[in-house]
C-alpha cells in the first residue's frame, strides 16, 4: 500500500519518475487540486481508479468510487462537479456509451463556483488488445459539444490532465482526456510537478446549475452554454500551445506535410526517421475543437498533406472540410474516409498503427526506396503455435465450465434440445475457446441475459446465460427483471466470484470490501437476497473452505436438474455460482499447492487436456503440476479418477 | 556499443512476469539517465496467449512501438514464442536473440522442432543464446517465477547498468522472500556463461 503511495504521491518538484500513463494522469488530478474520481474499471483504464482507490484518504481527497457502472460513475461526478468540486470520471471507449445519456445534459450545466472542473478520462483500445469491439471515442465529441484534449506519451498525461482542468474550471464546461493502450500502458520517464489541494465553497444553487428537464429552460441553455462555450473553446484551440507544428522551416521535393495527433504522431516521427524524410508535421493535441485557422494555413503551405491517426478518420474528414471550406485544392492522403477501406486508403481503419504501417504509406506517396525491404520482412512466415488467452491456474469459471459440460451433455442426451448460450464480459468469456467453447454470442456489457431471452421466448430450446456478478450489477439487473415479469424460460448463471476479476479485482457492490483496503470497509449487498426478491426461482451453489467435497459433481447436478426445469415447465431459474476469485482468495488463504502420485497417474489426460489447468502438463507420460504455477484450488484432486492428486507434499 | 537508442523486444506468455521485467529494466535505466519508454500489454485475459512489448531508451524519446528490422536485442520468455517477432530483428543479423529454453507445449498442436527453429534463427541472426532460465530458478530458488531475472542478470553484458542498479529496482519492486530469490537469480544470471559454440555456428 505505502509502495503506491510512495510512487504517485511522493516526490518534490521536477523529480523524474518511471510512469505509467495512466499513473501520470493520477499524477495530473492530483496536481489539479482533485476532489472526486469516479470510475468503471475497464482496460485499459482501470490503473487510475485502482491507484486513487488506494491513496484517496491519505492524499485528502474528498470521495473516490468504483461506481456501479459508467452511468452512474458520471452522474455522481456530475452532481459534485456541479456542486463544487473538482472532478474526474474514468472508463474505458464502451464505458462512453454507457455515460452518454446523462452527459448530454451534464454539458448544459453550468457551475458557478470557481473551484467546479469536470474532466472526462476515457482510454480506446484500438486492436482491441482487451475489448469486445474496437471503438474510436472520438466521434462522440461532435455529439456532445465538449473540449477534448489526447496526450501522446506519459509526459503529456500528466500536463494535458492538468491542461483539461483549468480549461474546465475556465469555461465550466466538462473536457475529454482521451488516450489509447499504448498511451495509458505505455511507460516513461515523467517529472513531476507540486500536488494541489483544493478547498470547495459552499456555494452552489443545485437547481439552475444541474439541468433541469423543461425543454425551454433547455433550449435556452444549450445556446448559451453550450456553443457560445465551444466558441470560447475553439479561440483556446487556435491558441493552444497543445496543438503545435514540428519541424517549422523543413522542405522537402515532394510538397508534404503531416498532420496528426495522440500517439501516432510518435510513430510518425519514427517513420520519418527510417525514410531519412524531412517533413512539417502539425501535432495536434486539442482534438475538439479542431483549430481551424492553424490547420488552413498549415494546409496552404503544401501541395500534399498525410493524415495520420488511428481507427476512424476523425481528424482527416475535418480536414478535408476545412481545405474545402478555405478554397484549398491539394491532395489529402489517409484512410479515404468515403472508401470504408478500399484501395485508395493508405492506412487501416482497423487495429493500431506502428511505425512501419506509416512508412509504408508513406513510401506509396513519395517512392522513396527505404534502406531495408519491409515489403519482404512482412512476408515472411513462421510456423507459430496458435495460443489462446486461458483462465488462471484454480480459476473457478474453468471449474463451473467442466461441470456445465458436463450437465449439458446429460441434458442434451435425455431432452434432444438444442442448447445455446450467451455470453457476457468478463474472464469467463474465454470459455467460448475449445475444449469448453461455450459462445453462440455476445455483444456488450449485461446483453447476455436479454438474448437469452429474445430466442427463448420464440424457440423450444434452452437458452443460457452465462454472466459474472460484476457485470450482473453493472447493466445485466434490468434484463433479468424483463425476464421474470415476462416469464421467459431461460437459465440464467450468475458466476459470483465477488469482484470485478478481469480489470484487477476492483470492487463492485455485491463485494465485502473487508478485507479489501485497511480502514475502508463496505458490506456488500446480498445477492442472493436481493434475486430471492424478484420472486425467480433461485438456487445458490458455495464452493468455500470446508464445502469443497463433491463440489464440482453437485454443480453439474444442479444445471442438469434446474435446466430440466426451464426446459420442462418454461421456468426462468437463476444459478449463482458462488467461487471467488483465485487472485483474490490467495491474498487471504495459504496457497495448499497439489502434488500428483506418478504411481497412480495413468496419464488419462483429463486434468490437462479436458480440464485444461495450466500449472499441469504431460511429461514421460505422466502428469506433473508445476508448484510454481498452482494456486491450490484443488479441483484437480476431486476430477482425478484415479485418486493421484493429493495435497500434501509426497 | 552506443545507447544513443536501442529497442529490446520482449516476448512471451501473458502472466509470465513480463510487465515486471520492463519495469525493473526501465526503472534502472531511467535512474541512469536514459529516456526510456516501454509498451505494455495489461489485463488478465492476456494469460497464457502470446503477448509482445518493446522497451526503448537513449538519448531522446522514442515511439512505444519501433519499426521492424530494427531493433538490439530480441528476448523470448518461451522458446516458440521467438518465432512471432522474428520481424524485428535487423536484415544484417546482428540483432540479439536471448531465448529462454523453456517449451510451453499446447494440446493437439506440434511444438516447433530444434532442427526448424535453429534454421530459421540462423537466417536472422548471428547471435543467439539459448538461456535454460526456467531450470536455473527452478534449482537455485525453487521458484521457476524467478527465471524472467535470470534472464535479466544475462543481458547485463550488453547494457550500460551494472548489478547494482538492477538489485535496486528489484528492491522497489519486490520485498521479503521474493526480493531474496530475485536478488540471487539475478546473481546466478549475470555470471552465467553460456557454450555459445552450440548454437552459433
Amino acid at each position: 500500500m505505502a509502495r503506491i503511495y510512495n510512487k504517485i504521491v511522493k516526490g518534490n518538484p521536477g523529480v523524474e519518475r518511471f510512469f505509467l500513463g495512466n499513473e501520470a494522469i493520477v499524477r495530473g488530478g492530483l496536481e489539479s487540486g482533485l476532489d472526486v474520481y469516479t470510475f468503471y474499471p475497464g482496460t485499459p483504464s482501470s490503473e487510475v481508479g485502482e491507484i486513487f482507490l488506494e491513496i484517496f484518504r491519505d492524499v485528502g481527497m474528498k470521495w473516490v468510487e468504483s461506481s456501479i457502472n459508467e452511468k452512474v460513475a458520471i452522474e455522481v461526478a456530475g452532481a459534485a462537479y456541479a456542486r463544487g468540486a473538482t472532478v474526474m470520471v474514468g472508463m474505458k471507449n464502451v464505458g462512453l456509451n454507457v455515460a452518454s445519456d446523462p452527459l448530454l445534459a451534464l454539458a448544459t450545466t453550468r457551475p458557478k463556483n470557481s473551484n467546479s472542473a469536470l474532466v472526462i478520462f476515457v482510454a480506446d483500445d484500438p486492436q482491441q488488445h482487451s475489448s469486445a469491439v474496437e471503438m474510436d471515442s472520438r466521434n462522440y465529441l461532435k455529439l456532445f459539444k465538449v473540449p477534448a484534449l489526447e496526450p501522446s506519451n506519459p509526459q503529456e498525461c500528466l500536463e494535458f490532465t492538468k491542461r483539461a482542468f483549468k480549461i474546465s474550471r475556465e469555461l465550466k464546461l466538462p473536457v475529454v482526456l482521451r488516450t489509447v493502450t499504448m498511451v495509458s500502458h505505455a511507460r516513461s520517464n515523467v517529472v513531476i510537478g507540486e500536488i494541489k489541494r483544493s478547498e470547495i465553497a459552499d456555494d452552489f444553487d443545485l437547481s439552475r446549475e444541474v439541468n433541469v428537464a423543461s425543454r425551454l429552460y433547455f433550449l435556452e441553455l444549450k445556446e448559451d452554454q453550450i456553443y457560445s462555450r465551444m466558441n470560447q473553446a475553439l479561440e483556446m484551440s487556435e491558441n493552444s500551445s497543445l496543438n503545435r507544428i514540428e519541424n517549422e522551416d523543413v522542405k522537402n521535393e515532394y510538397e508534404l506535410g503531416i498532420i496528426t495527433s495522440g500517439v501516432s504522431y510518435s510513430y510518425v516521427r519514427e517513420a520519418l526517421d527510417f525514410l531519412e524524410l524531412k517533413a512539417p508535421i502539425l501535432k495536434i493535441g486539442f482534438i475538439n475543437p479542431l483549430p481551424e485557422k492553424l490547420i488552413a494555413s498549415f494546409l496552404k503551405r503544401f501541395k500534399q498533406i498525410f493524415v495520420v491517426e488511428e481507427n476512424d478518420p476523425y481528424l482527416e474528414t475535418q480536414v478535408m472540410a476545412i481545405a474545402q471550406k478555405n478554397g484549398l485544392n491539394l491532395k489529402i492522403y489517409g484512410k479515404d474516409p468515403f472508401s470504408y477501406s478500399k484501395e485508395t486508403s493508405l492506412l487501416p481503419f482497423v487495429g493500431e498503427l506502428n511505425p512501419t504501417k506509416i512508412s509504408l504509406a508513406l513510401i506509396k506517396i513519395t517512392h522513396i526506396a527505404p534502406k531495408i525491404d519491409l515489403n519482404q520482412i512482412e512476408g515472411k512466415k513462421y510456423k507459430i503455435l496458435g495460443r489462446k488467452p486461458i483462465l488462471c491456474p484454480g480459476c473457478p469459471h474453468r471449474t463451473t465450465g467442466y461441470a456445465l459440460q458436463k450437465a449439458i451433455t446429460k441434458i442434451k442426451s435425455k431432452t434432444g434440445k438444442e442448447i445455446y448460450f450467451y455470453q457476457d464480459i468478463g474472464c469467463y468469456t474465454l470459455l467460448a475457446f475449445p475444449p469448453i467453447s461455450f459462445a453462440n454470442v455476445k455483444y456488450c456489457m449485461g446483453s447476455s441475459i436479454a438474448l437469452a431471452q429474445g430466442v427463448a421466448q420464440t424457440n423450444g430450446s434452452l437458452n443460457i446465460a452465462i454472466i459474472g456478478d460484476g457485470t450482473f450489477f453493472h447493466s445485466g439487473i434490468p434484463a433479468l427483471l424483463n425476464g421474470i415479469y415476462n416469464k421467459a424460460p431461460i437459465l440464467v448463471l450468475i458466476l459470483d466470484n465477488g469482484w470485478i476479476g478481469m480489470t484487477g479485482q476492483q470492487p463492485h457492490p455485491g463485494s465485502d470490501t473487508r478485507y479489501y483496503k485497511e480502514g475502508n470497509f463496505k458490506k456488500g449487498i446480498n445477492l442472493e437476497e436481493f434475486l430471492r426478491g424478484t420472486g425467480a426461482y433461485v438456487s445458490v451453489i458455495r464452493h468455500d473452505e470446508g464445502n469443497e467435497k463433491e463440489y464440482t459433481a453437485r454443480l453439474k447436478e444442479l444445471i442438469y436438474e434446474k435446466g430440466l426445469d426451464v426446459l420442462e415447465k418454461q421456468n426462468l431459474h437463476v444459478i449463482v455460482v458462488k467461487d471467488e476469485c483465485i487472485q483474490e482468495y490467495i491474498k487471504r488463504h495459504k496457497v495448499r499447492v497439489r502434488h500428483i502420485d506418478v504411481e497412480l497417474c495413468n496419464n488419462c489426460g483429463l486434468c490437462y487436456s479436458q480440464f485444461l489447468c495450466p500449472a499441469i502438463y504431460e511429461k514421460d507420460d505422466v502428469a506433473y503440476i508445476n508448484s510454481s504455477l498452482c494456486l491450490g484450488c484443488g479441483i484437480c484432486e476431486e476430477i482425478c479418477p484415479n485418486n493421484a492428486i493429493n495435497r500434501e507434499e509426497l | 556499443m552506443t545507447f544513443d537508442s536501442y529497442t529490446i523486444v520482449i516476448t512471451g506468455l501473458g502472466g509470465q512476469g513480463l510487465i515486471s521485467l520492463l519495469q525493473i529494466l526501465g526503472n534502472a535505466l531511467m535512474t541512469n539517465g536514459y529516456k526510456v519508454i516501454t509498451a505494455e500489454t495489461h489485463g488478465l485475459s492476456q494469460r497464457g496467449g502470446r503477448v509482445t512489448c518493446f522497451l526503448r531508451f537513449g538519448n531522446r524519446l522514442s515511439a512505444p512501438i519501433p519499426m521492424i528490422g530494427s531493433t538490439d536485442m530480441i528476448i523470448a520468455t518461451e522458446k516458440s514464442c521467438i518465432l512471432d517477432v522474428l520481424k524485428y530483428a535487423k536484415p544484417n543479423k546482428s540483432t540479439k536473440l536471448i531465448i529462454s529454453t523453456d517449451e510451453k507445449k499446447i494440446i493437439n498442436e506440434d511444438y516447433p522442432s530444434e532442427k526448424y527453429l535453429l534454421s530459421v534463427l540462423h537466417e536472422n541472426s548471428d547471435n543467439i543464446y539459448f538461456v535454460p532460465a526456467t531450470e536455473i530458478a527452478e534449482n537455485l530458488v525453487k521458484n521457476q517465477k524467478a527465471a524472467n531475472t535470470v534472464i535479466m542478470g544475462y543481458i547485463l553484458r550488453f547494457l550500460p547498468l551494472r548489478e547494482e542498479d538492477l538489485e535496486e529496482s528489484l528492491k522497489r519492486q519486490f520485498s521479503g522472500e521474493n526480493l531474496d530469490i530475485n536478488l540471487k537469480a539475478l546473481k546466478e544470471g549475470h555470471k552465467l556463461q553460456l557454450d555459445l559454440k552450440l548454437y552459433n555456428f
